[in-house]
């Protein structure tokens, strides 16, 4: 029995291509001994993994692993798809036994879905990531900026960088807020970004999200789930950890607390069990020691927030909500909403209460304001965006208009006012009905669509079927801006689990990764 | 602590504690059943029908070819559109759990979701139509693992001791409720032989898993006088009534920051007269009526301290 160490080194100078692989099942890494110490597989895990149109993460246009994924690719090489499809099931049983999941709504209905991950990790390079982290450093900066500016002076819309209209018409815009005051001049507190890969590899930025994200719990649980069913595949690589989220998160929240507060109480507010995101909810809350409230918990006296305890009302400083703005004071906003507070929104004008994200955050993630933040980094920074959008076409230009109504069969449509995937078209899966129906509405309400080319997401290998096949995915990198700026290492990477799928939404079947972000100095 | 997390700890240890009695109490009437098979013309009904009349349940309706005991047992066991079955309890004390998850333990929260998922297989179901031996135990022993889990992760703090309020006074009361059901048995004396009054009384002690413990103390032949005495005022045996009430009220003390003794509203007035009842309790009360008041009357108090608690503490 060799030693697993020489082996590694010995195959590490001739890692097979996909080619060989195909042809001699395991490669010249036949010899290896697999990790289980069984017999070496008939077939690889990685056996006849096709390359698409895509980039694809792990191996290049030559079919060879990138650098930073030679490890992995041996390791996987090495492992029988029976070993694989065994640490799949403890995957979906240890996800299960912690309850982790979420809820999807058929038919008035909530059902709780266990959450799924693929056990193979999506590695990031510690050169990639430096990028996308000033990338997004840069961006939130500068969308923060965009925010307090439209909510007081308007200076950039009085320079016309971004059409005024587009703001103030905007259905996320509150005015309600302009001239208010929130703390240490910060609008949004939490950020999930989500950025996808062209065919050529640059990370390109989809959506801002920047109301209430979610996500990054699963981006936790997945870490620890990975590393108690399959600990040997972080032998090669340094990984940094992740696990700092919850502690950064709560350094916002004290941070933004209102100057009156000596020890301040931090709160979650959810909208309780059923909803989709209650696992993440509570995870944080518990994770950072504060308790997990629901509207019906606090009540507002004297612009002044109390929650209900058995020792009476104890005051609340800042409220961490995951609770949309419509619904958070039925006073002010949505008058149906019974999972707000009422007297809430008056409370935080008041400066009582301080509230993650603020209200009318909404403005910055619009998706007609989208196509306009590299100008907003221009504008406010003085610095070229590091980070690119996707391409996107405004028909209210008449020069788009005339581009996207003759490529409507390659573009995806979508409507500024709708998010969630919702009011979208995408023309290459279209019928010529669809796309007549489209162009009506563009041509009606030019400024209520955006277009952008459909693009390829990157693929990874992805177990399906008992090996490894190609699947889209993206990536959610998580940023908070408090004291400053901070990126967790890491991410929630999203896979669309049919083959050539691009949804990679978990309420429409995606699966998730584990995202690695390696070290500088690390072994690879 | 918040209100409502208060109340949901209170009700996730109430239904975990309620379903592990009736598993128990199924248990030890399938086994009781098989033993008296023998010997009594119509063992069968009487001990189900007694459980279902204490349970205050109607008998079930069997399906096509099921026979009515295995109606009953399913129906007790994992039928969902009983609220009162097992299932369904260990469904509500985990929704509890879920709705606070944040404020009980991981491992908790694990322990009791593997509970739930182990109970909820399909397979595992199907086989109590054969013995309901294997589910009940299941059940019992899951319980018993998150209260383990609970006392060895958990601070022992305000919301610890909601679900200790919750898990003793459901115990106390479902303890009072198998004496009381068994009071007309009692009253009959003598009228069965010895070894069968031997199986219904060591059945009793079972149910309350205090079996062992009894022929330790007493070292003789299973007297009902005795175990009734046994089952109300033990001091030492953790599902006796008089241990449980004493739990609820060291936990009621604890969570009004009170010196113990000191009384803190109607709920440890009520609570701690009958806790001294039961210390000073004259082993002659336990004849006849008096028997029957005492019963009655404890049942009545546990049943008012959990409204009281649920007014003191604006529990939903």
């Amino acid at each position: 029995m060799g030693s697993p160490f020489h082996e590694q080194v010995r195959s590490a100078m001739t890692t097979p291509g996909i080619t060989q692989r195909r042809a001699a099942g395991t490669g010249s890494a036949g010899a290896a001994e697999p990790l289980s110490g069984e017999s070496a597989p008939a077939t690889s895990l990685l056996a006849g993994y096709e390359l698409g149109a895509a980039y694809d993460e792990m191996f290049d246009r030559d079919e060879r692993p990138r650098p930073h994924y030679q490890q992995l690719a041996q390791l996987l090489d090495r492992t029988p798809p029976e070993e694989f499809r065994r640490r799949k099931a403890m995957t979906d049983l240890s996800m299960r036994q912690d309850g982790v999941g979420f809820t999807v709504y058929r038919a008035d209905e909530g059902i709780e879905r266990v959450w799924p991950m693929d056990p193979v990790p999506r590695i990031i390079p510690a050169d990639e990531w430096q990028h996308i982290e000033a990338g997004l450093v840069q961006r939130i900066t500068a969308l923060n900026m965009f925010l307090w500016d439209v909510y007081h002076e308007q200076q950039i819309l009085r320079d016309r960088v971004v059409p005024p209209r587009l703001v103030l018409q905007g259905s996320s815009f509150r005015r309600e807020f302009v001239g208010v005051d929130v703390p240490r001049k910060i609008y949004i507190h939490i950020c999930g970004t989500d950025l996808i890969r062209a065919v050529d590899g640059e990370y390109l930025v989809l959506e801002d999200n920047g109301r209430t994200p979610s996500g990054v719990s699963y981006m936790l649980q997945n870490r620890q789930v990975l590393k108690r069913v399959f600990p040997s595949l972080f032998n090669d690589y340094d990984v940094l950890p992740n696990d700092d989220y919850p502690a950064a998160l709560l350094d916002v929240l004290q941070y933004i607390a209102p100057e009156s507060a000596a020890t301040p109480t931090a709160v979650l507010l959810s909208p309780g069990m059923y909803n989709s995101a209650y696992f993440e909810h509570s995870f944080l809350a518990q994770r950072m020691g504060i308790e997990l409230v629901e509207g019906r918990d606090l009540l507002v006296d004297a612009n002044r927030v109390f929650m209900r305890t058995t020792r009476g009302l104890q005051r609340v400083d800042v409220i961490y909500r995951r609770i949309d703005d419509d619904f958070l004071d039925p006073l002010t906003f949505r008058p149906d909403s019974v999972l707000g507070v009422p007297g809430l929104v008056n409370a935080y004008r008041a400066g009582n209460v301080a509230l993650a994200n603020s209200i009318g955050t909404g403005i910055a993630d619009d998706k007609g304001i989208y196509p306009f933040v590299p100008d907003m980094i221009r504008y406010y920074l003085k610095q070229d965006p590091i980070l690119n959008n996707v391409e996107t076409f405004r028909p209210e230009v008449p020069e788009h208009m005339q581009h996207v109504l003759a490529n409507l069969d390659s573009l995806v449509v979508k409507r500024v006012n709708e998010s969630g995937g919702y009011g979208m078209l995408v023309g290459p899966a279209s019928t010529a009905e669809q796309r007549e129906e489209f162009r009506r509405a563009i041509r009606a309400n030019p400024r209520d669509f955006i277009a952008q080319p459909t693009i390829q997401l990157s693929t990874h290998p992805t177990f399906v079927d008992g090996r490894l096949e190609g699947r889209h995915l993206d990536l959610r990198p998580f940023v908070l801006c408090g004291e400053r700026v901070v990126v967790t290492p890491g991410g929630l990477t999203r896979v669309a689990l049919p083959k050539g799928s691009l949804v990679v939404n978990s309420s429409q079947g995606g699966g998730s990764k584990d995202t690695w972000i390696l070290a500088q100095t690390g072994r690879t | 602590m918040l209100s409502r997390v208060a109340d949901a700890l209170f009700w996730t240890g109430r239904y975990l504690e309620r379903s592990a009695c009736l598993a128990r109490a199924v248990d030890v009437t399938f086994s009781l059943d098989l033993d008296l098979h023998g010997v009594l013309s119509n063992p069968v009904e009487l001990e189900w029908n007694a459980l279902l009349s204490m349970l205050r349940q109607a008998p079930p309706q069997p399906g096509d070819s099921e026979h009515p005991v295995a109606a009953v047992q399913r129906w007790l066991l994992v039928d969902l559109g009983n609220p009162g079955s097992v299932m369904s309890c260990v469904n509500r004390a985990r929704n509890n759990a879920r709705s606070i998850r944040g404020s009980i333990s991981p491992p908790m929260w694990r322990e009791l979701n593997k509970l739930h998922w182990r109970l909820s297989d399909g397979t595992f179901q199907a086989a109590v139509a054969e013995s309901p031996h294997d589910f009940c135990d299941e059940a019992q022993v899951g319980v018993l693992l998150c209260h383990g889990v609970c006392d060895a992760t958990m601070s022992h703090d305000e919301g610890w001791h909601f679900i200790q309020l919750g898990t003793y006074l459901e115990r106390a009361d479902k303890v009072l409720r198998l004496l009381d059901s068994k009071f007309g048995l009692l009253e009959r004396g003598d009228a069965v032989d010895l070894p069968v009054r031997n199986l219904q009384w060591g059945a009793v002690l079972r149910q309350c898993r205090a079996y062992e413990a009894y022929q330790r103390l007493y070292i003789s032949r299973v007297e009902p006088e005795r175990v009734v005495e046994f089952l109300l005022a033990n001091p030492d045996f953790p599902n006796s009534v008089r241990f449980c009430l004493e739990r609820v009220l060291d936990s009621l003390t604890e969570i009004s920051g009170r010196l113990p003794g000191r009384c803190d509203g109607d709920a440890m007035r009520t609570l701690g007269s009958l806790v001294s009842e039961l210390t000073y309790l004259d082993g002659e009360e336990l004849d006849g009526e008096r028997l029957h008041g005492l019963l009655g009357n404890a049942l009545v108090r546990c049943g008012r301290i959990g409204h009281l608690l649920q007014q003191q503490y604006a529990l939903h």
